[in-house]
């Protein structure tokens, strides 16, 4: 198990590597800084302007290989790889702002919104599935099983809008936008943010974890537990959702570390300064640096997920073995 | 019988889960009955003033967290609705002279004296006000602002001229301030700059006066007295606020003499300013009001400013919450989005009845920008051909264009001056801006195309026309320019750009014709203007992306970018106009509206554009009682649709648990 991590974190390295040369490809090669000065500084700045910006955040240094004065590691690709591999995440190209410091701010706003979502999600998903496979091939679970391909039709936005215009200005119940720490009354702030995430995404959450469990209902396993005298709610509950579990954990996990990233719609809509908020923001400023340091931070998590979904999968099914 | 280790199966009363569910169930219900609260602003600073009087705070809101607050860096509109509450210039625009602009002192006692020099150089000499202090802040002793002195405008040009600090407007200002490019070239080349050694910009007369000089006679460096790139900063401040040792960066942190102080900035929620307390620099106008105005503001004449305590900019950057917002009651103001334009505003372009009955005021004010379609002048064929040019202009319809793309609001340009800019003459009519298709071809067959056709190929002459293309919208809005040109029966190619493409083919001068272009009024003056079309102002140093070169509109610009406003330069500006309009690098376009909504607590100071995107706050009167009656009034809360959504719930419960009773698993 411990040679099994070991390799698995060696594995990331050269996968890392290839996402900062990607990444720098695409934000210092093919889209070019002069053009990112421009964005940020706005169209009426100067050539001068410009090569000020450019020299003070070291966009005038050689790509790849100084092959000029000094030494040829200074240049903006092994600038960049420095900074990675030591874990500094370098400061915004916009605001100068640590980049660190952005990301520390915004983690705490996401997680109040992804977490209670996908918690809340995740339990009503498992609980309006079992409950459709307790009534399996009846009305109920065919119109269930309509509304669900329904709420997986309809875009994200569709929900953020009409959940603004209804609960937040038609019925009054929350703020339509905004964000405040104040204790408890939070919660009001993140109400209607969170069962709009949940809404949204229950309907394919749904549908999957039905089709999961109705393989478990045909087991033989299930058939003994009946013959011997196990009440309905008893093999489902007991029976059919551990079983099933097995593979929802797989999908579930993977997703975990993504929570800290937030949600692009959400908290842009909703004004939480969250993550996702900030990447929409760099991406809208032109922010390379911002950017380059959230793919960084994206794939960092994206890898550790997937690692976390193998060791969960072995950990739950004792019948897969890590080589 | 029962049998050993089971349960007897008694009917129940209830639900097998809701008893322990209960508790639960009301600790939901109180919490979110407790949470029906829809403010979403943070609770006020205050309730009431020391006087007693109520505490009065403006809710407005902005798109985007500014870039920086530092006065000498900021330059977006954003930036400058915050910068300009914090920061207080020399000179200010006054509150109701519109047409033409006018300047008045703020910082400064009295306009500045002019003193010209025999080399042909010019200074002014500036004396300030006494007693103007910085705002309270820790990086004072005491946390007490000191006063502002002449010392402090030293400080101001010698940071425009740090590389370090990326004055986005050093590259004009050197062109006329002494010393500023030496000054810059020289830290370039050490790598830092040397704040002991004067720039030379600035002669310290007394503590309370100052000489700037000029390198040539440039009367619009007034107004960029107005701007906050020559607002002073303390320097201790500067120096406090570095971003280590826990303390924020200074453009973060702004310490300035202005109306209000930064209490907080959240990223991305909100901006809070307060008033400052020592804020005395200026005052409510005693004079210059409209007359049918006299009963509004003639009690106001010779307030103290500001006359609200807090203002707090909510950072929204959807069109959609911030609409929501405006009609709780939550936002002060808002503007027109084109979502709800045609909910809030009528066919005569009134605001709708529905609005109007709520108190709510619509406003229409022309920004003074100009947005053209233009060719490059050096283009082997459009830009040698003055008569194609013309016949281009004349066969572009712009009030179909206004009508489809913009609800009818612009205003039509006629010339490249906008109005209120020194120089606008609103009963210009461009011979060229009249839409007459049959003249337009005959301009065509003069240019020597007749008929659209091209006579080297015998076939329709073919140009190209590079738009910025983001959404459907702009390429619907390029589909139109397309057929207004091709009614000359020539063929035009459309070539959609991103945004960086489109700058990049800018700079290198590689369009043909282009829409896209325009400027915004930096100051109201014709020179702000006409620098456009300067030739030494071609890309990529200056902004004359037409590349429009002629010798005789060079030497009228460099005569009136020179001389004080009086009717021989209105000559000039008049010549250069006619010039314009007659080459036609550009086809003039509109000069748009902004369309805006105020709540009837908001009552309307003035129209000023040059303050609008800030100045004028310190002059917003608010009528706090009728908002908090207001917002009660727009925010009941409805309980029917909880009841429906818990019959919903208990309906599919019920059916479900009578389904499993006729059935097991």
């Amino acid at each position: 198990m411990f040679a099994y991590l070991i390799r698995r974190l060696l594995y990331m390295v050269p996968i890392l590597f290839g996402v900062m040369l990607f990444t720098f490809l695409l934000f210092n090669v093919v889209n070019k800084p002069e053009i990112m000065a421009l964005n940020i500084l706005g169209p009426k700045a100067d050539e001068q302007t410009i090569a000020t910006w450019l020299h003070n955040r070291g966009y005038d240094k050689p790509l790849f290989f100084n092959t000029g004065e000094g030494a040829f590691y200074d240049s903006q690709f092994f600038h960049t790889v420095r900074q990675f591999a030591t874990f500094n995440l370098g400061v915004s190209d916009a605001t100068g702002e640590p980049v660190s410091a952005m990301l520390k701010r915004g983690i705490l706003p996401s997680l109040l919104i992804t977490l209670p979502a996908f918690a809340l999600g995740l339990a009503l998903s498992l609980a309006i599935s079992l409950l459709l496979v307790f009534v399996r091939e009846s009305l109920l679970d065919f119109w269930g099983v309509v509304l669900a391909v329904a709420t997986m039709s309809i875009p994200i936005t569709v929900y953020v809008i009409f959940g603004q215009w209804v609960a937040a200005n038609l019925f009054n119940y929350f703020p339509a936008f905004g964000f405040n720490l104040e204790g408890l009354s939070t919660a009001r702030f993140l109400a209607l943010p969170v069962a709009i995430m949940v809404i949204s995404g229950i309907g394919g959450d749904v549908r999957l974890y039905r089709a999961i469990f109705l393989e478990e209902v045909k087991a033989d396993y299930i058939r003994t537990a009946q013959a011997k005298g196990a009440s309905g709610a008893r093999v489902l509950l007991v029976h059919v959702l551990k079983n099933g579990m097995i593979s929802i954990i797989t999908l579930v996990v993977a997703s975990l570390p993504f929570l800290i990233m937030g949600t692009l719609v959400i908290e842009n809509f909703f004004g939480i300064p969250g993550l996702g908020n900030m990447v929409v923001d760099a991406i809208t400023t032109s922010d390379f640096a911002l950017i380059r340091a959230n793919v960084y931070v994206g794939s960092l998590l994206f890898l550790f997920g997937l690692l976390l979904t193998d060791l969960c999968y072995a950990i739950a099914d004792p019948r897969i073995r890590l080589q | 019988m029962n049998f050993p280790g089971t349960r007897p199966i008694t009917p129940r009363a209830t639900a097998p889960g809701f008893a322990r569910c209960r508790w639960l169930v009301a600790l939901l219900a109180a919490l979110f009955l407790s949470g029906c609260e829809n403010d979403p602003h943070p609770h006020a600073l205050h309730k009431s003033r020391p006087d007693g009087s109520p505490w009065i705070v403006s809710y407005r809101n902005l798109g985007s967290d500014p870039r920086s607050l530092d006065p000498q860096v900021s330059y977006d509109t954003t930036g400058n609705v915050v910068v300009s509450q914090i920061y207080e210039s020399l000179l200010q625009y006054n509150l109701f002279k519109t047409d033409p602009y006018e300047l008045e002192p703020s910082l400064a006692e009295a306009m500045p004296r002019r003193i010209e020099h025999e080399n042909g150089r010019v200074s002014y000499e500036f004396r300030l006000k006494r007693g103007i202090r910085f705002h309270d802040a820790p990086c004072f002793p005491d946390g007490k602002g000191r006063e502002v002195t002449a010392h402090d405008f030293v400080y101001v040009f010698q940071r425009i001229a740090d590389p370090k600090v990326e004055c986005p407007v050093l590259s004009s200002l050197q062109e006329f301030v002494v010393g500023l490019r030496e000054a810059f070239e020289e830290a370039q080349k050490t790598g830092s700059f040397d704040y002991d050694k004067p720039t030379g910009a600035i002669t310290v007369v007394d503590d309370y006066t100052f000489q700037l000089h000029l390198l040539r006679p440039y009367p619009q460096m007034l107004y960029w007295m107005a701007m906050p790139f020559t607002a002073p900063v303390p320097r201790e401040a500067v120096e406090y606020y570095h971003g280590k040792e826990g303390r924020e960066q200074f453009r973060f942190r702004p310490v300035g003499a202005g109306p209000y102080q930064l209490d907080e900035w959240k990223r991305k929620r909100v901006i809070r300013l307060v008033r400052n307390p020592h804020y005395n620099a200026t005052h409510f106008p005693t004079t210059g009001w409209p007359k049918e105005e006299e009963a509004r503001f003639a009690p106001l004449a010779g307030a103290a400013l500001p006359m609200i305590d807090e203002i707090q900019l909510s950072i929204i950057r959807e069109a959609v919450p911030a609409w929501l917002l405006f009609r709780q009651g939550y936002l002060d103001r808002s503007g027109v989005s084109k979502d709800v334009f045609n909910t809030v505003i009528t066919s005569g372009q009134n605001l709708s009845k529905k609005f109007e009955e709520q108190g709510i005021s619509l406003h229409r004010d022309v920004d003074p920008t100009t947005y053209y379609l233009q060719f490059n002048m050096e283009d082997p064929v459009v830009g040698t051909n003055k008569k194609l040019r013309q016949a281009i202009s004349m066969a572009y319809n712009q009030e179909r264009a206004n009508e489809i793309f913009r609800n009818g609001i612009d205003l039509k340009a006629e010339q490249l001056l906008p109005p209120g800019v020194v120089g606008y003459d609103p009963s210009f009519r461009n011979p060229y801006r009249v839409f007459n298709l049959q003249k337009a071809k005959e301009l065509l067959s003069e240019a020597g195309y007749p008929g659209g056709i091209d006579p080297k190929t015998n076939r329709p002459l073919e140009l190209t026309l590079d738009v910025i293309a983001m959404d459907s919208a702009s390429r619907r809005r390029a589909e139109f320019d397309k057929a207004q040109i091709e009614q000359l029966r020539i063929v035009c190619k459309i070539e959609e750009n991103t945004w960086p493409r489109f700058q990049e083919k800018q700079q290198r001068g590689l369009c043909q014709m282009n829409t896209g272009s325009g400027w915004h009024a930096d100051y109201p003056d014709a020179e702000n203007f006409f620098f456009l079309f300067y030739s030494k102002n071609f890309p990529p140093s200056g902004p004359n992306s037409s590349r429009f070169a002629n010798a005789e509109f060079d030497a009228l610009y460099e005569k009136m970018a020179m001389m004080e406003n009086g009717p021989e330069r209105a000559v000039i500006i008049s010549k250069m106009n006619h010039l314009l309009v007659e080459e036609c690098p550009v086809v003039f376009m509109g000069h748009p509206v902004i369309f805006s909504l105020s709540q009837p607590w908001v009552p309307r100071i003035s129209s000023n554009a040059m303050l609008a995107t800030g100045g004028g706050m310190k002059y917003q009167v608010i009528d706090a009682e009728e908002r908090v009656e207001a917002r009660h009034r727009l925010n009941q809360t409805q309980t029917w649709p909880l009841w429906t959504l818990a019959g919903v719930v208990a309906l599919v419960v019920t059916i479900a648990i009578r389904h499993a009773r006729r059935r097991n698993v």
